[in-house]
C-alpha cells in the first residue's frame, strides 16, 4: 500500500521544508471526495455511538455492544485511514541518520566528569570501597530474607499424604465405601474419612474382574477380594487427577499429557510421558464392611521432585 | 485556537517544549507493512489496560468457599470459590461486563501473537543486528512478561480448566532441580492447592508485571526514536538516511487509524465470538478434570512439549531429575536461550561488527532464515501435539498415532524446513529480483500547476554475487 503512496510524491529533505503550513490549497476532486466518504465514515460512528447508548439503557446486550463498538471504532477508524491516506500531502521525505556514539573523546569527558569530584577516594582497592561493597552485600542479602516467608519449608509434606492405619475409605460425599459400593468394571474416587476433597490424598477405587491383577504377593494382600484396588489419581507425570478408565483392557488414561497406566500390573505407564507407576493404597476391610487403609500409599504421590527419594517419609 | 495557542504559549515558556515538539513532529519513519506489527501489539497493550482495570472493579482473587446464587441456573446453589463467583457476576450480572472480559481476553491472545509475528519480523529482516542488540534483548523480556502475564490472568477465574493449568504449572516448577521443592513452595506458598496461590497470581497479572512491561514499552520506543529505524533497501534509501513518511501528520493519522481498527476488531471478537466460558468448565475441584483441555495457544506448544516428552526420570546419587525437566524446563530453557542470545550467537559466525540500519530480505541470510524456520517448525510441532486428543477426534485417529508421528516429526521435520528454506533462499537470491526492481516502472509527478510529469526509474543497483559452482 505504500508503493501507491509513494507516486507522486517528491522527496523533500526533512530539515528543509519550511513554510510548508496550512495554505488555502485547492481541494481537487478526489480530496472532496476521500472528504465526503471520510464523513460518511464518521456519521456511521454517530450512528453506531447512539446505539450504543440505547442497547447499555435497555438492559445490554453482549453481542449487540461489540458489533455496535466495533462499528464504531471501525469507522472512525475508517475515516482517519482516508484522511490519512487521500486527503494528506503523502511526500516521502529523507532524514540523515547521526552519527550513534559520542566517540573516544566523549567518552573520556564523561568518565573524567564521573570521576573528578569524587577523587581519590574511589580508588578500586581502597579499603573504603571494599567496605561500601560488604555493606551493599550485606543489606542485600538482608533484604531477600522476607521472601522466606512466602512459604513453608517443605520438609517431607510432599511425600506423605493424610492416609494412615485404620484411615476409613469415603467417597465424595463422605459416605463410608463398602466392598459393594462399586459395582464390577466400575470405579470412584475416595479420600480417607475426614479428608474429603484433599487433593493429595485422592485415590481411584476400582473394582477389577477376579483374578486378573498381576502383583507380587504383598501388594495383593493389599486388595480386599483380590478385586478392589486403589490407586493414587495424581498423574506421577505433571499431576492431573487420572480421570478416565477403560474397563476393557484395565487402563487408565490421564486426560492431560494422555500418560496411560496398566491397572493390572501395579498401575505401571505403558504410553505416554508417565515414567512411574500411580502408587498403591494398601486397603484392608473391617468388621463392618467398611473399607480401610493399612497405611499410606506405598511411594510418594504425584510429579517426581527433587529430593522424593531422600530421607524417611 | 486561542485557547491552544495560549496553552501552548503557557507550556513553552515554563518547559520549553515548543522547538522539541517541533522536531518531534517532524521525525521521519519509513513506511513498510510490517513496520506496524509492533504497533498492533502496542494498541493490544492499550485495550488490555482500559479493560483489565474495569475487570478488577469486580473481581475478588479469594479462594474462600461461598455459594452461588447468581443467574447461572446450573450452578446455582452449587460451592465455588469467591474469585469463580466474582467472574461469573461480572460475566453475568455487570452491564457490558461479559464484553469487557471476553475483549480482554481476545486482546491478550492478539497480543502475544503480534508480539511474536513481530519478533520474526525483526529475527528473519536481521534488524537486530548492532546497534539494535539491546533493544532485542528489551523485546525478549517483554515476550516473556507477555507470556506471564497471559499465564497469570487466564489462572484467575479459579475455573476447572485454569485449575489444571496450574496444577502443571506447579509440577514444571517442581522438576527444576536442586531449588525445585524450594522455589514452588516459596511461589505457591505450600502444598498444590494452597491457598494464596490466586492473590499471588493477582499481584503479579494487575502490578509486577504490567509495571515492568509498560516500563520496558517506554524504554523499547525510546531506544527506537534515539536509534531510528530501520529500512529496507531501496531507491535513495542507505546506511545513513531514513526515508520515510513524517510522524505528523501522516505516520500519526495512520497510527490512530490502526488503534482504531484493532480495537474494533478486538471489541467484534468479544462481543461475538465467545471465549474462556469458564461456568461451563465448573469450579476448580483438585480432584476433577475436563477433557479434551487444552490452553491458550500461546501456551500450547509447551503442553504439547508435555505430550511428546520421552518417560525418563534419572536418579542421580538418590536425588530425581523428573520426566518433566526435559520438555518444559530443559528445553524452553535452551530455545528460549538461544532467542535471546541469537544477536550475539549470529555474530559468533558471521564475524560482521558492522552497523545495519538497512535490513536483509529473508532471502539475504538464506542460513539464518533457515534456524528460523526450523525453529518455528519445532514450536509448531509442538502446538500440534497440545491438540493431539482434538485431531484424534476430527482425523479418526487414536492419539497415541498422533504422538508417535510427531515424535518422528520432531526429529526429521526441523531438519527438512531447514534444508527446504535454505534451498528456496538460495534460487530466489539467484534471480537477482529485487522488489524496488520489479516495481520500479514509472515516476509520477504532478507540479504546482496541476501539470503531470513521468521520468523513468532506474532499476535499484544490484551488485552482483560472484557465480558460485
Amino acid at each position: 500500500m505504500s508503493d501507491s503512496d509513494q507516486q507522486g510524491s517528491e522527496r523533500v529533505d526533512v530539515d528543509r521544508q519550511q513554510g510548508h503550513g496550512p495554505a488555502n490549497r485547492q481541494l481537487t476532486d478526489d480530496q472532496r471526495k476521500a472528504g465526503r466518504s471520510a464523513g460518511i465514515a464518521f456519521a456511521v460512528t454517530v450512528v453506531a455511538g447512539v446505539g450504543l447508548f440505547v442497547v447499555y439503557f435497555s438492559g445490554g446486550q453482549n453481542q449487540l455492544e461489540g458489533i455496535l463498538f466495533a462499528v464504531a471504532l471501525g469507522g472512525l477508524g475508517v475515516g482517519v485511514g482516508i484522511w490519512a491516506n487521500r486527503l494528506l500531502d503523502a511526500r516521502e521525505v529523507v532524514e540523515e541518520r547521526h552519527e550513534l556514539t559520542s566517540g573516544p573523546a566523549g567518552r573520556q569527558a564523561f568518565e573524567d566528569a564521573l570521576a573528578a569530584e569524587v577523587g581519590p577516594v574511589l580508588g578500586r582497592r581502597s579499603m573504603l570501597v571494599k567496605l561500601l561493597a560488604g555493606a551493599g552485600g550485606a543489606l542485600g542479602l538482608a533484604l531477600l530474607l522476607p521472601v522466606l516467608s512466602l512459604g513453608p519449608a517443605p520438609g517431607n509434606t510432599l511425600k506423605v499424604t493424610p492416609w494412615a492405619r485404620g484411615k476409613r475409605v469415603v467417597d465424595e460425599e463422605g459416605e463410608l465405601v463398602t466392598l459393594g459400593s462399586v459395582p464390577e468394571d466400575g470405579f470412584i474416587t475416595v479420600f480417607p474419612e475426614g479428608h474429603e476433597g484433599a487433593a493429595d490424598a485422592q485415590a481411584l477405587l476400582i473394582h477389577v474382574r477376579p483374578g486378573s491383577l498381576k502383583l507380587p504377593a504383598d501388594r495383593l494382600a493389599a486388595v480386599p477380594e483380590g478385586t478392589h484396588v486403589a490407586y493414587s489419581k495424581i498423574c506421577t507425570h505433571a499431576g492431573c487427577p487420572v480421570g478416565l478408565y477403560r474397563a476393557e483392557n484395565q487402563s487408565l488414561l490421564c486426560p492431560c499429557h494422555q500418560s496411560q497406566f496398566d491397572v493390572a500390573d501395579g498401575a505401571k505407564p505403558f504410553f505416554g510421558p508417565a515414567a512411574r507407576p500411580l502408587p498403591q493404597l494398601p486397603l484392608g476391610v473391617d468388621e463392618d464392611g467398611v473399607l480401610v487403609a493399612q497405611g499410606d500409599f506405598y511411594d510418594p504421590v504425584g510429579p517426581a521432585f527433587w529430593d522424593m527419594n531422600r530421607g524417611k517419609r | 485556537m486561542m485557547v491552544m495557542e495560549r496553552s501552548f504559549k503557557y507550556l513553552d515558556e515554563r518547559l520549553g517544549t515548543a522547538s522539541l515538539a517541533r522536531k518531534t513532529l517532524r521525525k521521519v519513519f519509513p513506511d513498510h507493512w510490517s513496520f506496524l506489527l509492533g504497533e498492533i501489539a502496542l494498541f493490544c497493550l492499550v485495550v488490555l489496560v482500559f479493560t483489565g482495570t474495569f475487570l478488577t472493579f469486580f473481581y475478588n482473587p479469594s479462594v474462600k468457599e461461598v455459594i452461588y446464587d447468581g443467574p447461572y441456573e446450573p450452578l446455582r446453589g452449587g460451592h465455588v470459590s469467591a474469585a469463580y463467583d466474582s467472574v461469573l457476576r461480572l460475566s453475568f450480572e455487570v452491564r457490558a461486563g461479559l464484553l469487557m472480559r471476553q475483549t480482554h481476553h481476545w486482546a491478550a491472545l492478539v497480543f502475544v501473537a503480534a508480539i511474536v509475528i513481530h519478533l520474526c519480523r525483526v529475527f528473519f529482516t536481521g534488524a537486530f543486528r548492532r546497534p539494535r542488540e539491546l533493544n532485542w534483548l528489551v523485546g525478549i523480556v517483554m515476550l516473556f512478561l507477555a507470556l506471564g502475564e497471559g499465564f497469570t490472568g487466564y489462572s484467575l477465574p479459579d475455573d476447572l480448566l485454569s485449575g489444571i493449568g496450574l496444577r502443571i504449572f506447579y509440577s514444571v516448577t517442581l522438576a527444576i532441580p536442586v531449588i525445585g521443592t524450594w522455589a514452588t513452595y516459596l511461589l505457591f506458598g505450600g502444598e498444590f492447592p494452597a491457598g494464596d496461590i490466586i492473590s499471588r497470581l493477582f499481584v503479579f497479572h494487575i502490578m509486577l508485571l504490567p509495571a515492568l512491561l509498560l516500563g520496558l514499552v517506554g524504554v523499547h520506543l525510546a531506544i527506537l526514536v534515539l536509534q531510528k529505524h530501520t529500512q529496507f533497501p531501496g531507491q535513495g534509501r542507505t546506511e545513513r538516511n531514513v526515508v520515510g513518511k513524517r510522524l505528523w501528520p501522516e505516520q500519526t493519522f495512520k497510527s490512530i487509524s490502526l488503534l482504531l481498527f484493532t480495537t474494533a476488531v478486538l471489541a467484534l471478537l468479544g462481543g461475538i465470538a465467545q471465549i474462556n466460558p469458564v461456568w461451563q468448565y465448573g469450579p476448580f475441584e483438585p480432584f476433577n478434570v475436563t477433557s479434551p483441555a487444552q490452553p491458550d495457544w500461546y501456551i500450547g506448544f509447551l503442553d504439547g512439549a508435555l505430550r511428546l516428552g520421552p518417560p525418563w526420570d534419572l536418579n542421580l546419587f538418590g536425588f530425581t531429575i523428573s520426566e518433566v525437566f526435559w520438555p518444559a524446563v530443559l528445553f524452553p530453557g535452551i530455545a528460549f536461550g538461544i532467542l535471546t542470545l541469537w544477536p550475539w550467537i549470529e555474530r559468533r559466525f558471521t564475524r560482521d561488527r558492522a552497523e545495519h540500519h538497512l535490513l536483509d530480505r529473508p532471502r539475504d541470510a538464506p542460513v539464518r532464515t533457515g534456524i528460523g524456520a526450523a525453529g518455528l517448525m519445532v514450536f509448531f510441532i509442538m502446538f500440534l501435539e497440545g491438540g493431539n486428543d482434538i485431531f484424534g477426534v476430527l482425523l479418526y485417529v487414536s492419539v497415541e498415532t498422533i504422538t508417535r508421528i510427531l515424535q518422528w516429526g520432531l526429529l526429521v521435520a526441523p531438519v527438512l524446513t531447514f534444508l527446504v528454506t535454505y534451498w528456496v533462499c538460495k534460487s530466489l537470491k539467484r534471480t537477482h529480483l529485487r522488489p524496488a526492481q520489479v516495481n520500479a516502472g514509472v515516476r509520477l509527478s504532478r507540479s504546482a500547476s496541476g501539470d503531470y510529469e513521468t521520468a523513468a526509474l532506474e532499476p535499484a543497483s544490484e551488485e552482483l554475487e560472484p557465480s558460485s559452482k
